[in-house]
């Protein structure tokens, strides 16, 4: 304790500066995180509920195009009346992904020939219920789709 | 058990029809809605006296309505009017017709004083119920083996991934008995001809199979095309270990290891397994960040294309070719891989997490511990 | 030092710091419990921090509130931990409040002249249990969906308006959409400006009547005056206070990196309840109550019965210091009763657990 007792003063200002130390790199540890987390993301929003689906000039009518819509296909289709129309694209059935079928003028599953009419109801074949409808909106000549809430 | 309260709500159906007096049952027939009396059927006996038509008269009765187009349109525009003659075609026809009363007519399957339409879930031919009532003759070994035939298709339909399908999911389209020996014109589809009953739901199967080299072969040796591999009425749900020479396999019933064909089951086989482990490894992956709080959505993504292919592939074994199989096999590996990745990447991300609180705690326990130093040598109050 | 000097110009700074030199706590063998006060205004300043950060990123209404959480769980850097220190966060905050309650009780600081600071002290406690509540709800998952149903449908046992509080609680007659902006309203701006103010009261009374000292130790500091030490503020209290900050930190960080909060499946208003929903920790035992209770005591509906007592509880603990009496006997009173309340908690809260767990 001699010495303790002969520099008190330098002591003191060893703990303050290890103090200092500490308290910063624990000062960093909070504003690291904080800093990259104010940080704008890659992907800036969150998408799952609408999806741009393409172009609607280049969907000539009878015709059908499948596009990602989160951790699942969706099936946009242009009728031979030239509306627009979108629905999931998993069957119902077995979860295959349906086509669109320009001679059949329905939507098609290849796995066991289901058959949905223009609207998405299940009309041939094994799909037990309709698919899921979306909404879909034109902004300029890109396609939105939407789930509904 | 599914088989059982089907069964018994059969039964109970059967039973109230032979508890019901026939006038009382008759009250509830399409038959009396569209205007029919007792008389329009039993014609020649006095009211009060009515006996039963002889089994062999009853199919022309029914015909002398139900194949007049011109009275059917006045009661359902839409009806069909070639039931007898359809029945005609049968088995049960035709031995009818050559007299044996001990064969199917038609109140056997519709009843007689209460009979619905086969849309009606109550009737005994809705689907869900006509397996049971075919059965009550096909099913029955006496009855059967006057026939000298099998009384065991119905229980081995019942096995079926048919079976599964309409009585566990309740999905009315699955096929029973009369979606592949028809109805009225029941019998047995020919073994050439039963491409063509399968394919009435698994089109793309079969049209892999008919664009294969099996079907000349097939139709050369006098092979039954689908039923080779998948049997008839006891359809089980098909098997990766299906393609393969080992014992249980069914390519092994004609192949042995020797050859082309040999070499090629041998590569379809390994590149079904790869893709069903890389599958099932890629899930536990996600399943294991899942469980450790990670989201791991675009991985989930990726599995389902993963499975997806693999529906596929396992379509394309019919082609019985290594060249679309392969590819498709291929890209299901690859997106499974995908998979496995963002699994293994949110584990890396945990561990990462971890070191950095690691790192964070060590300075917070420094600084502590020089905190509690400094209290201690604070100068006394 | 001339920015020093320019802003003591212009500000009480020299005031506030000769204070806070001047200042000093008593240290006795119970002034542990003093620094459950600190440790839970350092968790409301973590809710604070923590939230504001959410609030970037969060979308209060029911199409995007679940997408939006889940997006920064997923894809914002650090948006786990932020989001998980909010969570543990309010939950520590709400265990350390009622620590600090009850050692106050327990302890009779409550006495004459700070009944206005007790009295804020469980007006804070209230409003941080309503934090919890309306927070609760901002996820959007199922868990939380049909909790927060079962949670305002007690509000109907209130008689006469009780359908009317239900439908201001929900905004609606369902929880709904509407409900969601409405919790999200309450949460972000009307309970933290109430809040804020009474904190701010809160730390005035305290600071101007100093810590109360137990009557244990006042009447030893009577009978011998050097026997109740006390050190200054600034630095030891303070210090100390800084230690304890840091500690609870570090647990914080810890909880919420090895127990992320789970984000589970997002709500379906039209899905039938799933087993198992329960409501946080901190309800448990008002919830398991309402399911022991008949459902008619002495002619009365007996939820509305419960919902009463309780009520009555808490009005009894916000007037606790107006109608406790100044003699030991009615202290020791007072003792046995915040006894009696923490083991009827403390035993429902377990029986809760015991039946929730298998």
């Amino acid at each position: 304790m001699t010495t303790g007792n002969e520099h008190p003063q330098a002591r003191r200002s060893v703990v303050n500066w290890l103090l200092g130390l500490w308290g910063g790199g624990v000062l960093a540890s909070i504003f690291y995180p904080v800093v990259r987390y104010l940080a704008p993301p890659d992907v800036p929003e969150a998408a799952a509920l609408s999806v741009t689906a393409g172009s609607a000039q280049a969907l000539a009518p009878n015709s059908g195009r499948v596009v990602p819509f989160g951790a699942r296909p969706a099936i946009v289709i242009r009728t031979p009346a030239g509306e627009l129309r979108a629905f999931s694209a998993t069957c119902t059935h077995l979860d295959c992904t349906v086509q669109y079928r320009p001679d059949l003028q329905r939507i098609w599953c290849a796995c066991h020939n289901g058959e949905y009419d223009l609207n998405g109801r299940n009309v041939a074949g094994p799909p037990p219920r309709p698919l899921d409808p979306y909404d879909v909106n034109v902004a300029g000549d890109e396609i939105t789709i939407t789930r509904r809430s | 058990m599914k088989r059982l309260v089907l069964a018994a709500f059969v039964l109970l159906a059967v039973d109230t029809r032979a508890q019901t007096p026939p006038e009382t049952a008759f009250e509830d027939d399409v038959h009396a809605a569209a205007g029919l009396t007792c008389a329009s059927c039993h014609k020649t006996e006095a009211a009060g006296a009515y006996a039963a038509p002889a089994r062999t008269s009853i199919a022309p009765l029914c015909a002398s309505c139900h194949s007049d187009a011109a009275y059917m349109r006045t009661v359902d525009p839409q009806v069909r009017v070639d039931q007898y003659l359809q029945y005609q075609t049968s088995t049960h026809g035709k031995r009818m017709a050559a007299g044996d009363a001990r064969v199917a007519t038609c109140s056997d399957c519709h009843g007689a004083h209460g009979v619905r339409r086969v849309r009606d879930a109550r009737s005994p031919v809705a689907p869900a119920n006509v397996v049971t009532t075919c059965g009550r003759c096909h099913g029955d070994p006496a009855r059967m083996a006057a026939f000298g035939r099998q009384a065991t298709h119905p229980a081995e339909w019942a096995a079926s991934v048919h079976a599964a399908a309409l009585i566990k999911r309740g999905d009315t389209s699955a096929p029973t008995c009369v979606s592949c020996h028809g109805s009225h014109g029941a019998t047995p589809p020919g073994v050439t001809s039963v491409a063509n009953v399968c394919a009435q739901c698994h089109l793309r199967e079969a049209e892999l199979f008919r664009a294969s080299p099996k079907r000349e072969i097939f139709d050369a040796i006098g092979q039954a095309e689908c039923l080779v591999c998948h049997g008839n009425h006891r359809i089980e749900s098909p098997a990766d270990q299906w393609v393969g020479l080992e014992k249980g396999a069914v390519c092994e019933q004609c192949h042995d290891a020797a050859g082309d064909s040999g070499a090629a089951i041998r590569d379809i086989r390994q590149k079904l397994d790869t893709l069903q482990d890389a599958t099932s490894t890629a899930d536990a992956r996600l399943t294991r960040a899942e469980h450790a709080g990670m989201l791991v959505e675009d991985g989930r993504l990726a599995l389902q294309l993963a499975r997806e292919h693999q529906v596929q592939s396992r379509a394309l074994v019919h082609a019985f070719a290594p060249a679309p199989f392969a590819k498709t096999a291929a890209d299901g590996v690859a997106a499974a891989r995908r998979a496995r990745e963002a699994g293994e990447a949110a584990m890396r991300e945990l561990q990462l997490r971890r070191q950095g609180l690691g790192v964070a705690t060590l300075l917070v326990l420094a600084f502590l511990a020089t905190l509690w130093v400094k209290i201690r040598r604070l100068p006394p109050a | 030092m001339r920015l020093r000097a320019w802003l003591a110009e212009r500000l009480p700074l020299d005031d506030v710091l000769a204070t806070l030199r001047h200042k000093r706590v008593p240290h006795h063998e119970y002034s542990v419990w003093y620094y459950f006060g600190g440790t839970t205004l350092f968790l409301f300043a973590i809710q604070v921090g923590t939230g504001a950060l959410l609030l970037l990123y969060y979308r209060p209404s029911a199409a995007e509130a679940y997408e939006s959480v889940q997006f920064i769980v997923a894809r914002v850097p650090f948006g786990w931990l932020v989001r998980s220190i909010h969570a543990w966060s309010a939950n520590l905050m709400v265990a350390s409040a009622f620590a600090h309650l009850f050692s106050v009780a327990f302890l009779h600081a409550y006495r004459r002249p700070r009944e206005l600071t007790w009295m804020s002290g469980v007006l804070l406690l209230v409003l941080t249990l309503a934090f919890g509540f309306t927070g609760y709800l901002l996820p959007w998952n199922e868990v939380s969906f049909f909790a927060t149903r079962v949670g305002t449908d007690i509000a109907a046992t209130v008689p006469l308006v009780g359908h009317a509080l239900v439908r201001f609680l929900r905004g609606g007659d369902d929880v709904t959409g509407a409900t969601l902006t409405r919790l999200f309203g309450f949460h972000v701006a009307v309970l933290p400006a109430v809040a804020t103010a009474l904190v701010a009261l809160h730390l005035l009374l305290v600071q101007r009547h100093g810590m109360s000292v137990p009557p244990s130790v006042e009447r030893r500091a009577a009978a011998d005056p050097g026997a109740v030490r006390s050190i200054p503020f600034l630095p030891h209290f303070l210090l100390r206070d800084l230690f304890a900050w840091t500690a609870v930190l570090a647990v914080l960080a810890s909880l919420a990196t090895f127990y992320p909060s789970e984000l589970g499946a997002k709500a379906d208003p039209f899905a039938p309840a799933p087993a198992g929903i329960r409501p946080e920790w901190y309800f448990l035992w008002a919830f398991e109550t309402l399911k022991h209770v008949p459902p008619t005591v002495a002619g009365l509906n007996g939820e509305f019965v419960a919902v009463a007592a309780m009520g009555s509880g808490a009005v009894g603990a916000l007037l606790l210091p107006l109608v406790a009496g100044r003699s030991p006997r009615s202290r020791a009173i007072v003792v046995w009763i915040c006894a009696a309340a923490l083991l009827f908690m403390g035993g429902m809260t377990m029986l809760a657990l015991r039946t929730v767990t298998p």
